[in-house]
């Protein structure tokens, strides 16, 4: 669990973070959004105390992180860095094993480690295992720069825009294995972006900064249904507000019971947003899909009646 | 003194079929020199000015036209510069380098009177000219085809192989050569006090200059007044720094025996190294902390967020990716030091510049040759081998 109560962090004459408080309770993924020069990073390398704060208190498991010695801190929090921060001199592999090699693991246990994580983030040993980072992509750096986090298991992640640098089709196809990844390792998790959409996609818990102040934070629907000031509102897209909030809602919730089913075009899997529903009917000029399941069965139907009558959407049954 | 260099690094993209403007200039160059200038001299004796030959008298007719041919080629070659014609270039400028010895020789046996044994043959401006182009040949054509350093550096040691064998078994006649041979063991210990003298200047501006980097690093009040005192010395010519060096450790080795002992005196080699190295401490120092500055903030900061170590990241990041650049200071460093150890003789610290200055005081120009020739040859096989050396151990061995 990572807890900040008042923190703030002054250079010289500049307020870079002023009294922020959150939480990220254990096994939660929360992100912090806002403009450039907000504090974002600040506010992340206060935590691994790569900048000690001027004030407040941090509180990492229970335990201010002062008393910690930051060398061990920062072993056991997972990094990532907002330009991958890759060793160009170190090849992939050992670029991954840095942190278990530091932390003393014998030899084998780090290579066993490695060739786990990259099997996890889609990188063949075989292939990748050799390259040097600038024989990379942008897509491959970032995974190794996340695997390079994950290496020794830490429970506490941070990371700093991890896709900051990507093509949009590289950056969902990311996004969505980290979703997946999440899912399955429940890290605590402290994410920057400053794309919102990003943010929307993979946080449980959302955190609005402005001039190193925080604005607004909850849950995603919950910044979506009440943006505090017109700030957030414009953050959160304007007018785009509605299919954000849609892409956040899945057409399982709200499909009704079977009506006549419809050609093949018109059907839509049941866990789509409601945003591709809505996109769909525009397509099609219709105004009901044909909601069906992984093998292709139909089991209910969606109206646009219907979406737009309960507009006041919960959050997707598909992650809580 | 850096020839290989003597063209910009950057590597040229292939251009298609544009005639190379560069090589076909060079090629003319070359043919004017060897039509109009002299080729050969040839003195009676040591002393006396030698006349001069030209290309039709020091080669004949089959000789001139040959080489008129190969150096046309040059510029032939170049005027469709594909992939093949380089590699062409490439063969006939190596070629021709190695013909230049068999070219003395023919000279000899066409010039010199069988019964004048004691005729020096002296080699003529069109020769220097035509070698120093194709050098100049061989860098461009280095860059046309994306040859690494190495490759003009083992192309040349076979040349110099071939002209070292000319000269030991054919080129009795060659002033060079009996310059050399009335003075081989002189030869030799002057080669060895010269690589003496500028390994241990080197290595101490290596070690004080990693020293003086890391400090100035550490407190930047003494980066600036290093700077300055080291850049002002870098001003003070050589001759004057060696002579300012005279009078106090001349007293020193008067005042205190135990460092006239040692070796220390007002002359010799005690004062030659100290100038050697203070003119070193600045490239070195200049390139050791600009390398190890230069290192990008995001990795050092990876390897802080990390978790490694302050000695950690030193030795395991920053140092290992500075270390091309600061092999680039060391590169600098020993080729300067090289050429000014040669000055350090004019204080009797012996080495090459010992014939150098004799020569010059005896008006026998193939004595100067004699200590100028090895030191030209030693700063291109360190500029050459140090420079490969830092290109190898680029970051991911690219
Ligand atoms: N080491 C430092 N010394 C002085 N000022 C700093 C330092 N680091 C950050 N700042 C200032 O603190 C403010 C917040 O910087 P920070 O890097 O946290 O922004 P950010 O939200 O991460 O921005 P971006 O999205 O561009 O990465 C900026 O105004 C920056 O100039
Ligand atoms: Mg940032």
């Amino acid at each position: 669990m990572i807890e900040l109560s008042h923190v703030s962090k002054r250079f010289d004459t500049e307020i870079a973070v002023d009294d922020i408080s959150l939480r990220v309770p254990k096994g939660k993924f929360c992100a912090l959004v806002g403009t450039s020069g907000c504090g974002k990073s600040t506010t992340l390398r206060m935590i691994n105390r790569l900048i000690e704060h001027s004030g407040g208190e941090i509180i990492l498991d229970g335990q201010a992180i002062e008393a910690y010695d930051p060398v061990k801190l920062r072993r056991r929090i997972g990094y990532v860095i907002q330009h991958t921060g890759l060793f160009p001199h170190w090849r992939v592999a050992r670029n991954i094993g840095l942190v278990p090699r530091l932390l003393k693991w014998p030899a084998a246990e780090v290579q066993a480690r490695v060739e786990e994580l990259m099997g996890l983030l889609g990188l063949p040993v075989g292939e990748f295992g050799h390259k040097y980072p600038h024989q990379l992509s942008g897509g491959q750096a970032q995974r190794v720069g996340v695997a390079r986090a994950l290496a020794a298991d830490p429970d506490i992640l941070l990371m700093d825009e991890p896709f900051g640098a990507l093509d949009p089709i590289t950056r969902e196809k990311l996004q969505d294995e980290l979703a997946k990844l999440q899912a399955r390792m429940q890290k605590t998790v402290l994410f920057v972006t400053h794309d919102m959409d990003e943010a929307l996609k993979l946080a449980d818990h959302l955190v609005v900064m402005r001039d190193g102040r925080i604005v607004q934070q909850g849950t995603p629907l919950a910044l979506l249904q009440h943006p505090a000031d017109p700030f957030v509102e414009s953050l959160l897209g304007g007018l785009e507000r509605g299919l954000k909030q849609a892409a956040l809602t899945r057409v399982r919730d709200h499909m009704t019971s079977m009506g006549p089913t419809l050609p093949a075009q018109s059907r839509i899997p049941a866990d789509f947003s409601l945003r591709q529903a809505l996109s769909m009917m525009l397509r099609d000029h219709s105004d009901r899909l044909t909601v069906v399941d992984q093998h292709d069965v139909p089991i209910g139907e969606l109206t646009l009646r219907r979406i737009i009558k309960e507009a006041q959407f919960d959050r997707g049954s598909s992650r809580e | 003194m850096s020839l290989l260099d003597a063209l910009p690094t950057p590597r040229i993209r292939w251009e298609g079929q544009h005639p190379n403007v560069v090589l076909i200039s060079l090629s003319l160059v070359m043919l004017c020199a060897f039509w109009t200038v002299d080729v050969v001299s040839l003195a009676p004796n040591r002393i006396v000015m030698g006349t001069g030959y030209g290309a039709l008298e020091a080669f004949g007719w089959p000789g001139v036209v040959l080489i008129t041919l190969l150096l046309s080629s040059i510029g032939l070659f170049a005027c469709q510069p594909t992939l093949p014609h380089y590699r062409a270039l490439l063969t006939v400028v190596v070629g021709l380098m190695a013909l230049m010895p068999v070219g003395l020789i023919a000279s000899g046996l066409l010039l010199i009177d069988p019964e004048l044994p004691q005729a020096r043959l002296g080699i003529g401006t069109a020769y220097w000219v035509v070698l120093f182009v194709l050098m100049l040949c061989l860098v461009e054509i280095r860059l046309r085809l994306n040859l690494t350093r190495l490759w003009p550096t083992l192309l040349l040691t076979g040349v110099a192989l071939v002209w070292w064998l000319c000269a030991a078994l054919w080129l009795d006649n060659l002033a060079l050569v009996q310059e050399f041979r009335a003075r081989d063991r002189q030869f030799l210990t002057a080669v060895g006090q010269h690589i003496r003298l500028v390994s241990i200047a080197v290595g101490v501006s290596v070690v004080l200059g990693l020293l003086l980097a890391m400090l100035m690093r550490r407190y930047a009040r003494l980066q600036k007044g290093a700077f300055t005192l080291l850049n002002f010395l870098q001003t003070i010519p050589s001759l004057a720094l060696f002579g300012l060096l005279l009078a106090p450790l001349a007293w020193l080795a008067a005042k205190v025996p135990f460092l006239a002992q040692l070796g220390v005196s007002g002359i010799g080699t005690t004062p030659a190294l100290i100038a050697l190295i203070a003119y070193s401490l600045l490239p070195m120092v200049r390139n050791t902390y600009i390398a190890l500055e230069e290192v990008s903030p995001d990795t050092l900061e990876a390897a802080k967020g990390m978790g490694m170590r302050a000695g950690q990241r030193f030795w395991q990041v920053r140092l290992p990716l500075a270390l091309p650049v600061l092999l680039e200071g060391v590169r600098i460093t020993t080729v300067q030091a090289i050429g000014l150890t040669a000055v350090a003789a004019l204080i009797g610290a012996g080495g090459l510049g010992t014939f150098i200055f004799q020569g010059l005081g005896q008006a026998a120009m193939d004595m100067v040759l004699l200590g100028a020739l090895p030191i030209l040859i030693m700063a291109l096989v360190v500029d050459a081998g140090l420079g490969a050396l830092a290109e190898a151990l680029r970051p991911g061995g690219h």
